[in-house]
C-alpha cells in the first residue's frame, strides 16, 4: 500500500519508459519540482477517504456540502488522505466512482439517492473495497453501508413549534420536488402541527402539503431562491401563513423577501444546517432549523474505520443519536414560551422511546 | 443575413493553423486557471515575496500533474497495476466521445445549411423520451428491441427538429429562438413523463422522477466484456460520420443543403425550394442528435433521470465548431472532448476543479468562433473568404 501512495516517483519512472517524449520531459520536471515542494505539517494516516457528489457542486449549502465538510474535517483532524469528484450529470456517476476505485480509496462515499444504482454496481464489481451511500440503500452488497435519516422526527418537533409560535395559526411548507427525501420533512412538519392542534384544541392549518393525498406546493427543481420559490412563499403568506418551512436547500432569500414584501411578522424554519449560523443575514427571521447532521456522520464513519479500526456499519440518524435535531432558537429564545419548550422536550422523549409516531 | 453567413463561413473555413493555435491558447489559459487557484499553490502566496520561486515551482508542478492526470484518465493509466485499469481510460474516451460525435454531426449539418441548431438538448431529450418509452414499456426480442428503440429515438428527435424547420420556413421564426424555447418544453415534458406512473416512472421505486432501466433486450451490447463500459455506440458514431460525409459531399440532397447554406438567394434562383430545404435540414440535423439520444438512453444500465442528456446538445456545438463541420473533423473533435470528459475525474482527484476543463473547452471555441481575435493575437494575415 505504501509504495503506490508515492505517486510522484512511480509516475515518473513509468512515464520515462514510455515513448511519449513530451510527457517524459514534463514528468522529469515534476521530479525536479517535487524536491522543492514545501513540507506539510499535518499528521498523516495511511487511510484515504473519498467522496463522489450527487448532481450539483460541493458548495450547494446543502447535503453535498455537508458531506464534503465531513471529508474536510476528517482530513484536518485525523490526517487522513482525501479525494473527491463532483458529478455534473447522472452520466458522470459511474466514471467518478471508477476513478475513486482506481485511486485505491479505503472508503468511497456516494452522496444522494441518485447514486444508488451506480454505487451498488461499483460495490458488486469491487467486493474488496468499502462503499457508503448517503440517503441510499444496499441491494444486497455487504461492502456497501447506508447512511439514512429519520427526518420526520425532527420535522415533527419543528411543526409543533411552528404551530405554537404562529399567531395566525396557519403554517406553510413547500418542497423542491415531490420526492421522498423532501416529503419526509413535510410529513413530520404536518403531523407535528396537527399534534399541537390536538394538544391545545387550537385549530391549525398547514399549507403546502397534504400527507394523505401526497400533494402540495413544489418548485419542480432545487434552484436556490428562484422566482417560483418566492411566488409559492408569497402565496402561502397571503393565505395567512406566518411560519414558512421551505424544503429545497437554500430558499431563505426568496422566502424572507416574500414575508418582508407582504409586511407581515413572519419567520422561517431552516433545513439541513443551522441556517441562523450558516446564513447570519437571515438570523432575525429563522425560528429554528431542522438539522441533518451529515458532517458528523461522515466524520464518525471515517474515524471509526481509520482510527478505531472498526468494521463499517449502517447508520440511521435520528433524534436518539443526535443525527438529526432542532437547532437552538437563537434570537427567538425569549419569544418561545416555557410551556412550548417543555412540550417539545416531552415530544422528543416520546419519539425517542417510541410512544409517539411522527408519521401520525 | 449575408453578414451572418460571411462570419459563419469564416468560422467554418478555419485553417488547421488557426484551430491548432486556438487549442494551444485554450490550454495555456486553462493552465493558468489550474495553477492560480490550486490549494497547494494558494498556500505559497503568503511567502510569495520572500520566495517567489516556490510559488512558480509548485504552480508548474500542479500544471504538469494536472495534464499527466488527464493523460492517465483518458488514454492509458500508467500507474495502474492490472491491464483492465490500465486500458480502461481509452475505452472510456471512446464511450464518451460517441454521443458527442453523433450530436456534433447533427449541429455541423445545420451549420453547413446556414442554420444554428442550439436545440440539441431539446431534440436529444425528445429522442430519449422515445427511446426510453420503447426500451422500458415494450417486450421485443433481443436486438430488434434495440433497433426499434433507436429508430424511434431518431424519429422523435428528427420530428422535433423538423418542427423548427417548418416554423422557420412558414413563418420566418428564427431557429435559434425556437430551438432554445423547445429545450425547455422538452425537458419539462420528459420530467412530466418520468414522474407519471402510467408513462415512464419506474415500477416499485421511491417515487423519484426516474425511469426503469432499459430492458436487457434493448441495451447496447458491450464490445469488450463487462469490465469495460465501451459499447457499440462508438461504432454507430463512426457509421454516422460516414453517412454524414456521403450525405453532405456526395448526395443530391446534400448538394441542395450546401447551396442553401452558401447563398440562399442564389439557391432559390436556381430553383431550389429553400423553405423545404430548411425543414429537411433541421430534421436531418436533429436525427443525428436523436442517434446520440439513443446512445444515452440505451447504454444506461440503471434508470434514467432527465440529467442523462449530460449537456451533450450544447457540447455538440463546440464539437461541430472545432471540427469545422466536416465529418473527419467532427470525429476528431468528439474524441478530444470525450477525452476531456474521461480525464475529468482523475484530474479532480488531484484537486483540479472540473470547471477548468470546461474553461479550456469554452476558450477553444471562443477563439475558433472569433477569427479576428486569434488573428490579432498571433498576427496572422486576414483569411480570404471564398
Amino acid at each position: 500500500m505504501g509504495a503506490d501512495r508515492i505517486s510522484g516517483g512511480i509516475k515518473v519512472n513509468k512515464i520515462s519508459r514510455n515513448t511519449f517524449k513530451g510527457l517524459a520531459l514534463a514528468a522529469v520536471a515534476t521530479l525536479a519540482l517535487t524536491g522543492c515542494a514545501p513540507a506539510k505539517v499535518v499528521p498523516s494516516l495511511d487511510y484515504k477517504a473519498c467522496a463522489v457528489s450527487d448532481e450539483g457542486s460541493w458548495n450547494d449549502k446543502s447535503f453535498n456540502e455537508s458531506v464534503m465538510d465531513g471529508i474536510k474535517k476528517s482530513k484536518a483532524e485525523l490526517g487522513v488522505k482525501t479525494a473527491d469528484a463532483e458529478s455534473n450529470s447522472s452520466e458522470e456517476f459511474k466514471p467518478n466512482l471508477q476513478a475513486m476505485v482506481d485511486a485505491k480509496c479505503d472508503v468511497i462515499f456516494a452522496v444522494g439517492f441518485n447514486l444508488v444504482a451506480p454505487v451498488n454496481e461499483a460495490a458488486k464489481a469491487n467486493p474488496d473495497m468499502n462503499f457508503v451511500t448517503i440517503d441510499g440503500w444496499s441491494e444486497g452488497n455487504a461492502n456497501l453501508k447506508a447512511v439514512n435519516y429519520a427526518m420526520s422526527e425532527s420535522s415533527y418537533l419543528a411543526g409543533y413549534l411552528a404551530a405554537a409560535y404562529s399567531k395566525t395559526h396557519v403554517v406553510g411548507t413547500y418542497g423542491g420536488m415531490n420526492i421522498p427525501a423532501v416529503t419526509a420533512f413535510m410529513d413530520g412538519y404536518y403531523y407535528g402541527a396537527k399534534a399541537f392542534e390536538k394538544a391545545t384544541g387550537t385549530a391549525t392549518t398547514v399549507l403546502g402539503w397534504d400527507p394523505a393525498k401526497k400533494t402540495g406546493d413544489f418548485m419542480g427543481d432545487f434552484t436556490p431562491n428562484s422566482g417560483v420559490s418566492k411566488t409559492i412563499a408569497a402565496n402561502q403568506v397571503k393565505g395567512g401563513a406566518d411560519v414558512l418551512f421551505p424544503v429545497a436547500g437554500d430558499q431563505f432569500g426568496a422566502a424572507s423577501e416574500a414575508i418582508k414584501e407582504a409586511g407581515v411578522d413572519g419567520v422561517m424554519i431552516g433545513v439541513d444546517k443551522d441556517i441562523a449560523k450558516t446564513s447570519p443575514q437571515y438570523a432575525d427571521m429563522v425560528l429554528t432549523s431542522v438539522e441533518k447532521r451529515m458532517t458528523n456522520a461522515v466524520y464518525d464513519i471515517v474515524k471509526a474505520a481509520a482510527v478505531d479500526k472498526k468494521p463499517y456499519a449502517d447508520y440511521l440518524g435520528n433524534l436518539a443519536n443526535g443525527g438529526t435535531a432542532l437547532s437552538g432558537f437563537g434570537a427567538f429564545d425569549s419569544k418561545i414560551s416555557q410551556e412550548t419548550k417543555d412540550a417539545l422536550k416531552a415530544l422528543q422523549a416520546g419519539i425517542i422511546d417510541g410512544s409517539i409516531n411522527p408519521l401520525q | 443575413m449575408s453578414e451572418d453567413n460571411k462570419l459563419l463561413k469564416e468560422i467554418m473555413s478555419g485553417s488547421p493553423l488557426r484551430i491548432t493555435l486556438s487549442v494551444l491558447l485554450g490550454f495555456i489559459i486553462g493552465s493558468i486557471f489550474m495553477a492560480v487557484f490550486n490549494e497547494n499553490v494558494v498556500a505559497t502566496y503568503a511567502s510569495f515575496f520572500s520566495s517567489p520561486g516556490t510559488t512558480f515551482q509548485v504552480a508548474g508542478q500542479t500544471i504538469v500533474d494536472g495534464y499527466v492526470a488527464l493523460f492517465n484518465g483518458s488514454i492509458i493509466n500508467l500507474s495502474a497495476d492490472n491491464p483492465v485499469s490500465m486500458f480502461r481510460p481509452i475505452t472510456e474516451t471512446l464511450r464518451l466521445a460517441a454521443p458527442l460525435i453523433m450530436a456534433g454531426l447533427g449541429v455541423a449539418l445545420g451549420f453547413r445549411v446556414g442554420l444554428f441548431n442550439v436545440g440539441g438538448t431539446g431534440q436529444l431529450i425528445m429522442g430519449l423520451l422515445g427511446a426510453t418509452w420503447i426500451s422500458t414499456r415494450f417486450d421485443l426480442p433481443w436486438g430488434l428491441h434495440m433497433v426499434v428503440a433507436l429508430i424511434v429515438a431518431i424519429i422523435f428527435a428528427g420530428a422535433t427538429g423538423g418542427l423548427v424547420g417548418f416554423l422557420k420556413a412558414k413563418t420566418g421564426a428564427h431557429e435559434v429562438i425556437v430551438t432554445i424555447m423547445l429545450n425547455y418544453v422538452a425537458i419539462d415534458l420528459f420530467t412530466f413523463f418520468l414522474r407519471t406512473p402510467s408513462l415512464l416512472l419506474e415500477h416499485g421505486g421511491g417515487g423519484n422522477p426516474k425511469s426503469d432501466p432499459p430492458a436487457l433486450t434493448a441495451q447496447f451490447p458491450r464490445l469488450l466484456g463487462d469490465s469495460f463500459g465501451l459499447n457499440i455506440g462508438i461504432i454507430l458514431a463512426i457509421v454516422a460520420a460516414v453517412v454524414y460525409w456521403w450525405l453532405m459531399e456526395r448526395s443530391t440532397i446534400g448538394y441542395r443543403f450546401r447551396m442553401v447554406g452558401h447563398n440562399a438567394n442564389a439557391a432559390r434562383a436556381a430553383g431550389i425550394s429553400v423553405e423545404r430545404t430548411y425543414v429537411w435540414a433541421m430534421a436531418a440535423s436533429a436525427a443525428f442528435i436523436g442517434l446520440a439520444a439513443a446512445n444515452q438512453g440505451l447504454s444506461a444500465t440503471s434508470g434514467l433521470t432527465s440529467s442523462i442528456h449530460a449537456n451533450i446538445g450544447f457540447d455538440a456545438i463546440t464539437v461541430a465548431l472545432l471540427g469545422g463541420s466536416r465529418a473527419r473533423g467532427v470525429v476528431v473533435a468528439g474524441l478530444v472532448f470525450g477525452a476531456f470528459k474521461a480525464g475529468s475525474p482523475t484530474m479532480q482527484i488531484l484537486g483540479v476543479s472540473p470547471e477548468v476543463l470546461g474553461i479550456v473547452q469554452a476558450l477553444i471555441v471562443l477563439f475558433i468562433a472569433a477569427p479576428p481575435l486569434i488573428r490579432a493575437i498571433f498576427r496572422l494575415p486576414k483569411a480570404e473568404v471564398k
